[in-house]
């Protein structure tokens, strides 16, 4: 794109939405004037287009995170981002200026809310070219969770997966997903959903209010946990001997405890005694951000075997009611923020 | 390939050796590697393609992000951005190899200034400029007052092969359709 499109761009200030504390969401955000950031060597500085916000971003403002994920106040908020390349670092190599590209940002780069954000290059890909700024920020962090999930499964033809919530945004996306990997795909949902669940691929939509999946599914390969609570203990009793589990909800496994540095972290006593009754595998995905995994979204996206699910557009000054509207759980695919 | 170029030309006009040998001179071959951008919206244009093999695609994208293709560029086409080069301006269009590619790269210049030097080039290259008008008026004419399907025939004719090379929203964008209606379209003509 024309980098004269991306208009701000000499300007040394710029606008951002930053968390000033914990707390509700009405008293904790604010719009502030800060300094536009500048790129380390292998950073791309991105003119933000559209961001979209996540449940870990309502987490955050509220302090549920603070043990994981501390932070200093104030602080620029929000990971997904599409947009224009403005500026590189001198060691960028497979990124133009005026190149429209999409990320989910590394924790500390966080704070797409802005009218920039730096990010390292390993975490950008070129955004798809049949979607628009706002679909292609509604993706990253919801579809990399879904990639590295499906992908750990090993995912492939003819496997049997049963992924929960079928309407949420990363169940949607894992629907079709799946679905382009050749799977047979088991999805729940409630009644009002399940015809455009259907639409999205899904093989058998199980509406839970008035079925019980567990007596639909049988011995699936693999079992996408997105709701945690009693779901991950009752996704032994539907996954076959020897299957998978992959949560993105559930309790953490003893690998990626050790990853956060509890060394001592056990899995819990009746996931363990499930998980070797069943001789099957159970793991819980921290999403990474990956370039190259957006890579691979691009081209399924651009073949249409893929597509992005919006539930609304806010503009830049209304992103405070962005947050209340995903606060309410209610949004059906993804909240995204426009910034022109 | 070069050698190709030449007796082409050769088919519509008397070239002189002198002529001939500067044409040479400024004709540079080049084989681009499939998906490399040749031309990028918003910098410098200096060069115009002739294609010897393969395909090109040249596009803009529109406020919103979204790609429109323009032309889609196979054997014996020329491309570059005409509006960059005429206006003396940065490129709204990208141009981008769908396969490896061999084109002939000139400096835009140097080849709209050749029938100056050897004025035998003007009437190769006014055939050049109206049949390039012609498919221009052509495809402003079937957006305005054909069906979807139809546009979707007359391109299949135009573009032999082509669905193989190309990605589906490459060709939708071209045709200015979602891809649900040409996979639509595919599956109505399937039947018949």
């Amino acid at each position: 794109m024309d980098p004269s499109f991306a208009s701000n761009y000499k300007k040394q200030e710029m606008k951002a939405l930053q968390l000033m504390k914990y707390g509700e969401i009405k008293d904790s955000l604010a719009f502030n004037e800060i300094s536009k950031p500048t790129v380390q060597v292998n950073d791309v500085l991105i003119e933000v287009k559209a961001a979209a916000i996540n449940p870990i971003d309502k987490s955050l403002v509220l302090g549920n995170l603070q043990g994981m994920l501390p932070l200093t106040f104030p602080c620029s908020v929000a990971y997904d981002v599409s947009g224009v390349v403005v500026e590189k670092g001198n060691d960028v190599t497979r990124f133009e200026i005026g190149d429209l590209v999409y990320a989910r940002v590394p924790q500390e780069q966080m704070g797409t809310l802005a009218e920039f954000v730096a990010v390292t290059s390993a975490a950008v890909s070129k955004k798809p070219g049949n979607i628009s700024f706002e679909e292609a920020a509604s993706l990253p962090l919801a579809v990399l969770t879904t990639l590295q999930s499906l992908e750990y499964a090993g995912i492939k033809a003819n496997d049997t997966i049963l992924i929960h919530a079928g309407s949420g945004g990363v169940g949607s996306l894992a629907i079709q997903y799946a679905k382009a990997k050749g799977a047979y795909v088991y999805t729940t949902t409630s009644t009002t959903n399940v015809d455009w669940v259907k639409e999205l691929g899904a093989d058998r939509v199980i509406d839970y209010k008035t079925e019980d999946y567990k007596s639909i599914v049988k011995d699936a390969d693999i079992v996408f946990d997105t709701l945690g609570q009693h779901y991950t203990a009752e996704a032994f009793e539907v996954v076959k001997k020897g299957g998978k589990v992959v949560s993105v909800v559930g309790p953490l496994d003893e690998e990626c405890a050790q990853m956060f540095g509890m060394a001592d972290y056990k899995l819990p006593e009746e996931i363990a005694k499930l998980s070797a009754a069943k001789e099957a595998t159970y793991k819980f995905i921290f999403m990474h951000p990956n370039g190259a995994h957006l890579e691979e979204i691009k081209s399924l996206i651009e073949d249409g075997k893929m597509k992005p699910i919006i539930d609304k557009i806010y503009p830049f000054n209304e992103a405070i009611d962005a947050y209340t509207h995903l606060a309410t759980g209610r949004a059906k695919g993804k909240i995204v923020i426009k910034m022109a | 390939m070069l050698e190709e170029f030449i007796k082409q030309i050769k088919k519509s006009i008397s070239l002189s050796s002198a002529a001939e040998a500067y044409l040479l001179s400024i004709s540079k071959q080049q084989v681009i590697p499939k998906g490399e951008t040749l031309l990028r919206e918003g910098h410098t244009v200096q060069k115009i393609y002739f294609v010897m093999d393969g395909c090109l695609r040249s596009f803009c994208t529109d406020k919103n992000g979204k790609e429109h293709t323009l032309q889609f560029a196979i054997k014996n086409w020329w491309i570059s951005d005409y509006i960059a080069i005429h206006n003396n301006e940065p490129a709204t269009l990208t141009v981008e190899s769908l396969t490896e590619s061999t084109v002939i790269a000139f400096n835009a210049k140097e080849l709209i200034n050749l029938p100056t030097l050897f004025p035998e080039f003007e009437p190769y290259q006014r055939h050049n400029l109206e049949r390039h008008v012609v498919s221009l008026h052509k495809r402003i004419l079937n957006q305005l007052q054909l069906t979807a399907a139809e546009r979707y025939d007359l391109f299949v004719e135009q573009y032999p092969n082509i669905e193989q090379i190309t990605r589906n929203y490459h060709i939708a964008t071209y045709l200015g359709i979602t891809q649900e209606s040409l996979s639509r379209i595919r599956v109505e003509k399937a039947k018949t």
